[in-house]
């Protein structure tokens, strides 16, 4: 098989890390095709974006300082690894534009790319010296995206074919490569980086370009569960999800994927399966077009409706009000607008049919700008409305593709609720009917998560 | 109007003919002066932004030399030419030729080499590197549209540039255009066609002469419908990447999915075709031609198939003929004369004349 192996930063977190990292992919090259994709080691991606902050702010000691802690991290790995000469040579790169970026004082988005871009360098460089393997980064592996630095889309036809390009003769011939994720160039090979999603996008785009069987995504848990088990202690360890399901997951929690990050996986029919670095014998969650094995949703024997139940942690609900917005078209584009200038990310929405409100819910972190951002734009249109907001609140979804077209699983939801005490300020459903989302205290979060999870019988 | 030209064969010099040729016509519809501003062949690059001497240019080239070595006193004004090297090739060339100082009209980048299906990396390179360059690209080369259309398309899409490639297929007859504008408000089931005129010609000859496959071939070198090497034609690959090509042009009036490249299209051609199974047809009211099919699941397919003779696919020589199954119309059929170097300028000239006029916003 030929199967793209992503690593994520606490993989490589250390050359401890990097070693077991090296020898997961030797032995799993005894047997397939392998090209391993390599995220920055852990903490540096943040360590380098303050860093360019520091040089942009011409806070030079700052700067010093935490350019020799990402030095200091990396060297010391490199020691242990006999690869100081691999990344000697890229320190010293990302020591001349730090110096370039602090003499300007000025930081673009395009230069911030070039210098965060040094994480996924330096442990490509690391690991692809321990396998003695070509290390190359996103542009060289063929990954073009456009402009927008920071958050970069890749061009995704010319990346497929590209990648084909560049990738296919090597690992045809039987070259070892390393690839940086994260990190790719635009089309005129300016370093940009992808953004949300990340390492596990640059995964998905070469699994889907190199026609692979598999993509594993490692990182430092199991695989997807039917529930957080720090809420639910028998939660269970997910063996098989589609790719509606994962998507529909996606916004929950940082061990699932995003949903960008799945889409050429999804639109090639590549399965992903992710596992832990730590327990390299454990399958982990498979996530493939085809529907588990005995029908929707079976596990084990067993078939359930709902799959999961994921829960989205410090948030906060806004309520707005007011007579003024019945049956006057525009209401809500100038809720959201205001909303989306202050790079207000709306997590949820839930209007009635009577229009006399609109709730949302928004980051805990993002309130009181949200709040702040509303009550300038829409007091000041002269029509009287109210703001409320309710500050701690959790999201707690149900979701599985069974639950399409299934009656009654609603009731089965707010009955369990119900029974367990726990009151339901908010409720959203997607017309794709794979998920219902549900908005209560924080407090009450985790009870509604096991009420819910027991209903389904998801636990061991 | 600045064109620049990658190749310097048949098509290119036919091409540069016609601009010369055509200079009052083409500057009335393209709304200005239309120069060569730059051409190259597989050795060197002759350039001059307000355009070459073209009969010096065609008859530097007669003497077997590269345009690299044209001199720059009689090249036209400005005009500087030089050798390729390991460092300078044609992308190069192109991606300079988007900073040539000119008119404001459309630059366009011409790619007329070989359709060399076993390299088309290099064409894809030629026209990326024109498009990122901002320059737009006409293809007449169709191995770079056959392995990477999608993302061809992407890139001029992103760079607000056109592609445009209507000589690839039937050259002389608009089949890409006229096929697409049949299907426009219907819905497409499934297409049939006859697009390689070699392969039509020996099959032709095999029915209508009683003439085995090998005679027929010979008979197609010598009348100058085949090459030399015929493999390209026989083997079925000429109309494997035709057929991609046209199912492209024709993606979004089809069901959805990929766009498709070669990989995805099942070749099998003539070779060999033994005079037997032609005879059986025939007795059956059948004749055998060489059909590039795609079904209604998008499925390619190029190999010998039977069809009515004396019904509308049974064409004669080297005529080609496209057969559109459409949902509500039927079945469109659009049959004209096949390729030929002047035939292919002319696409290219219908290119440009295109591209002008979207350009100025028409």
């Amino acid at each position: 098989m030929r199967i793209v192996m992503k690593f994520g930063g606490t993989s490589v977190a250390d050359a401890e890390r990097i070693r077991h990292v090296a020898a997961l992919v030797v032995s799993a090259t005894a047997e397939h095709n392998v090209v391993p994709v390599v995220s920055a080691m852990d903490q540096v991606t943040e360590m380098l974006l303050d860093l360019a902050d520091a040089a942009a702010s011409g806070n030079s000691m700052q700067a010093e300082a935490l350019l020799k802690a990402v030095r200091d991290k990396h060297l010391a790995a490199a020691y242990a690894l006999g690869a100081q000469q691999a990344v000697t040579a890229l320190l010293e790169r990302l020591e001349g534009l730090v110096r370039g970026v602090l003499a300007l004082e000025e930081l673009t988005p395009r230069a911030r790319d070039a210098i965060v871009a040094f994480g996924e360098r330096l442990s490509c460089a690391m690991l692809a010296h321990v396998l003695g393997a070509r290390a190359m980064d996103g542009r060289e592996a063929g990954i073009v995206t456009d402009d927008h630095f920071g958050e970069a889309d890749p061009l995704m036809d010319l990346s497929m074919y590209q990648v084909g390009q560049s990738l296919g003769p090597l690992l045809d011939a039987g070259e070892r490569v390393v690839v940086t994720g994260f990190v790719a160039a635009n089309q005129h090979g300016v370093t940009s980086t992808l953004g949300r999603g990340g390492s596990d996008y640059t995964a998905t785009i070469l699994g889907a370009a190199l026609r692979a069987d598999e993509i594993w995504i490692y990182s430092d848990v199991d695989g997807l569960m039917t529930a957080d088990p720090r809420s639910v202690p028998d939660a269970r360890l997910l063996a098989r999800l589609s790719f509606a399901e994962a998507v529909e997951m996606g916004k929950f929690g940082a061990k699932s994927m995003h949903p960008r990050a799945l889409e050429p996986a999804a639109a090639h029919g590549v399965p992903v399966r992710m596992r832990s670095t730590f327990k390299p014998e454990h399958p982990g969650t498979l996530i493939s077009d085809k529907q588990a094995e005995g029908g929707a949703g079976a596990e084990g024997g067993r078939v359930s409706i709902v799959r999961c139940v994921p829960m989205l942690k410090n948030l906060a609900m806004v309520n707005i009000g007011g007579a003024a917005m019945i049956g006057r078209p525009g209401s809500a584009s100038e809720v959201f607008a205001a909303l989306a200038g202050q790079r207000v990310n709306v997590h949820m929405i839930c209007q009635s049919v009577s229009e006399a409100g609109i709730s949302l819910v928004v980051g805990g972190g993002q309130l009181d700008r949200a709040k702040g951002a509303l009550e300038k734009t829409l007091r000041g249109v002269g029509s009287p409305r109210t703001i409320e907001v309710v500050p701690n609140v959790c999201v707690v979804a149900a979701v599985g593709s069974g639950m399409r077209g299934t009656r009654g699983v609603a009731a089965r939801i707010f009955t369990s609720l119900a029974r367990a005490g726990v009151n339901v300020i908010a409720i959203a459903q997607g017309s794709s009917e794979m998920s219902i989302s549900i908005v209560v205290e924080a407090s009450a979060g985790p009870l509604a998560v096991r009420a819910i999870h027991d209903e389904f019988s998801l636990g061991s | 109007m600045q064109v620049t030209l990658v190749g310097f064969g048949v098509v290119g010099r036919a091409l540069a003919g016609q601009l010369r040729d055509q200079h009052a016509l083409l500057e009335r519809l393209t709304g200005g002066a239309v120069v060569l501003a730059g051409v190259c062949d597989t050795r060197g690059c002759a350039v001059a932004p307000r355009g070459l001497d073209i009969d010096a240019l065609l008859a530097h080239k007669a003497t077997g030399q590269s345009v690299g070595s044209f001199s720059s006193s009689t090249g036209g004004e400005g005009a500087i030419a030089r050798g390729f090297d390991a460092g300078f090739g044609p992308a190069q060339f192109v991606a300079a030729q988007g900073r040539l100082a000119g008119d404001a009209g459309p630059r366009v980048v011409v790619e007329s080499g070989p359709s060399d299906l076993k390299h088309p990396a290099p064409a894809v390179e030629n026209l990326l590197a024109a498009m990122r360059s901002g320059l737009h690209a006409v293809s007449v080369n169709k191995a770079p549209l056959a392995v990477a259309m999608a993302a061809l398309l992407e890139a001029a899409a992103h760079n607000r540039v056109q592609l445009r490639y209507s000589g690839t297929v039937g050259a002389g007859t608009p089949v890409l255009a006229l096929a697409r504008q049949a299907a426009l408000g219907d819905r497409v089931l499934g297409v049939r066609a006859i697009i390689n005129g070699t392969t039509n010609f020996i099959l032709h000859r095999m029915a209508s002469q009683d003439e085995a496959f090998d005679a027929a071939l010979a008979e197609a070198v010598r009348l100058g419908y085949a090459e030399a090497d015929p493999s390209n034609d026989i083997d079925g690959v000429d109309t494997a990447m035709k057929l991609v090509i046209l199912a492209n042009h024709l993606h979004d009036l089809r069901d959805g999915g990929h766009r498709p490249s070669y990989a995805d299209a099942r070749v099998q051609g003539i070779r060999g075709l033994s005079l037997a199974l032609i005879r059986e047809a025939r007795a059956r009211g059948k004749t055998i031609k060489l059909l590039g099919s795609i079904d209604v699941d998008g499925g390619l397919k190029v190999e010998p198939t039977e069809v009515d003779a004396g019904g509308p696919m049974d064409t004669p020589r080297n005529v080609n003929a496209v057969c559109l199954s459409l949902e509500r119309c039927g079945e469109v059929t659009l049959v004209g004369r096949g390729a030929g170097g002047p035939e292919t300028a002319t696409a290219i000239v219908r290119d440009l004349v295109d591209i002008a006029r979207v350009h100025r916003g028409g």
